[in-house]
């Protein structure tokens, strides 16, 4: 095989990884850097190791990914209940419209002092941010999908004599199930950027503050080596989930029916 | 024998622009009627307003004698678009989608060997477990007409669904149509613009033009010879 072909296959994201991992390790052996800004990848992967061990590390990302996925649910609950109301009622649809465009480019982070205000500073308060991040992204992506429905489909629920909400859920939820999937994505990577980044804020209000925290938590040792172990866990993560969580479900809908 | 479906005095425009106007016409029941007209007539607008998917501005329609308000049931349409199947489900599923949710609560094994029925009546009993993305256009109306019939509607409202098909295909499907309607003697209303498939399916073919019925033809021979054919083409021209 060609090493050209190598960079096209599916696989490729893992070989520039690879890539990297040998560059950075050149550059921490025998560049003038600082091990203290530049740890050698032997001391990263021993600090990982250790945090792995201890359980430390895991406690803390399951603790973020726990918080996420609530955050996540609530937030596509949220929005199938407005993206559904817009559908009913076009008065509905223009203020979820105007919601959208005040609240979509509103950062979390933004709000953060306003939130201590109402809710403190608790797991709480992290999910108001996360469920903020993951509404008006999916709101967009499921209303889109919902007004790309084809005409012939809408025609087809009224000709079997289903009601809107059954119309919604049998029809109109699987026929815009690309736009779901995309919006899914979104709010999936702005909810957990937001996440992390409330926790490095919030810190541990409760004992277990979440991967956000850990990693803040080593910046104050100046435990270099423990924040990049942090880093790379959530990057671990992040691959994992766009390629193993989305990947099979795409794989498994909108791949197999044609529509992707 | 007391008509089926009865148009009394059927009007419509649209932005004041006469689509229809004074369309007056009985069907019989088990009875294949095929409208024929020009592009812009209003075919597809008169089976619409059968099917209850627009409203009348003036006149009305009956099925069974209770006036048309809403789609329903009864009355289920087959389009010409290919991607009226839902891409989410397999061939069979397909047609068990509308039986499951059917007011006369089937059982499980009823909406199966429901579907059985109907997709080797369709010819595509090999073919339950296929997405609708892995068939031909030909093969699609098909489950499209299997999906339509598994109802058992007491009337078909068909929009040019062989519109988009091949000759040889296009005739299969006919074929097909013709001995559906041997067993389940559905009274149907096909719209299309070809003549010879309405020579050749029809007992009855109604002529559009500009918005009214231009003629109500007998069909009893199915004679799709070329001077029959030239004959409703003159009905048609203006």
């Amino acid at each position: 095989m060609k090493i050209k072909e190598l960079f096209l296959k599916p696989y490729s994201k893992y070989i520039w990884i690879a890539l990297m991992l040998v560059a950075w390790e050149l550059t921490a052996k025998l560049a003038p850097v600082s091990p203290l800004a530049f740890p050698s990848l032997e001391l990263i992967l021993t600090a990982l190791i250790d945090s792995i061990i201890n359980g430390d590390i895991l406690m803390q990302m399951l603790f973020s990914l726990g918080l996420i996925l609530i955050g996540l649910g609530i937030g596509v609950a949220l929005a199938f209940m407005m993206s559904f109301l817009s559908v009913v009622s076009p008065v509905f649809a223009s203020f979820t419209d105007t919601c959208v465009s005040i609240f979509h480019p509103l950062p979390g982070i933004a709000l953060l002092p306003l939130i201590i205000l109402w809710i403190g500073t608790g797991s709480m308060a992290i999910l108001f941010i996360i469920v903020h991040s993951v509404l008006w992204p999916m709101i967009l992506n499921m209303t889109a999908g919902f007004k790309a429905i084809p005409e012939v489909y809408k025609k087809i629920g009224k000709n079997y004599e289903f009601n809107t909400l059954q119309s919604i859920i049998r029809i109109f939820v699987p026929a815009s199930l690309s736009f779901l999937i995309a919006g899914l994505k979104i709010s999936w990577a702005r909810g957990w950027r937001a996440a992390i980044s409330a926790e490095m804020i919030f810190g541990a209000s409760g004992g277990i503050g979440g991967i956000g925290w850990y990693i803040f938590n080593k910046r104050v040792f100046m435990d270099t080596a423990g924040v990049y172990a942090g880093i790379l866990m959530i990057i671990a993560v992040g691959i994992f989930v766009e390629d193993v969580v989305f990947g099979q479900l795409e794989k498994n809908t909108i791949k197999k029916w044609g529509v992707a | 024998m007391k008509p089926i479906i009865e148009i009394c005095g059927l009007g419509k425009s649209y932005e004041g622009r006469p689509v229809l106007a004074d369309i007056n016409l009985e069907i019989g029941p088990g009875e294949l009627i095929c409208v024929i007209g020009a592009s812009g007539c209003g075919k597809s607008t008169l089976l619409n307003l059968i099917g209850g998917f627009v409203k009348a501005d003036q006149g009305e329609i009956r099925l069974n004698g209770r006036l048309v308000e809403k789609p329903s049931r009864q009355c289920i349409m087959v389009f010409q678009e290919f991607d009226q199947l839902f891409a989410w489900q397999t061939v069979r599923h397909n047609i068990e989608f509308a039986l499951k949710k059917a007011p006369e609560r089937l059982s499980h094994p009823e909406i199966r060997s429901r579907a059985d029925h109907y997709l080797a009546m369709v010819k595509l009993s090999d073919f339950g477990d296929y997405y609708p993305n892995q068939l031909s256009g030909g093969m699609k109306q098909r489950t499209a007409l299997a999906r339509a019939l598994a109802l058992s509607p007491q009337v078909l409202l068909m929009d040019e669904p062989f519109g988009s098909l091949d000759a040889q295909t296009k005739r299969e499907l006919q074929e097909t149509l013709l001995e559906i309607r041997q067993e389940t003697l559905a009274t149907t209303v096909f719209v299309t613009h070809d003549i010879r498939e309405a020579l050749y399916l029809a007992d009855r073919i109604v002529v559009l033009k500009a918005g009214a019925v231009a003629a109500v033809i007998k069909n009893q021979t199915r004679n799709t010879d070329e001077t029959r054919v030239a004959e409703i083409t003159a009905l048609l021209s203006p």
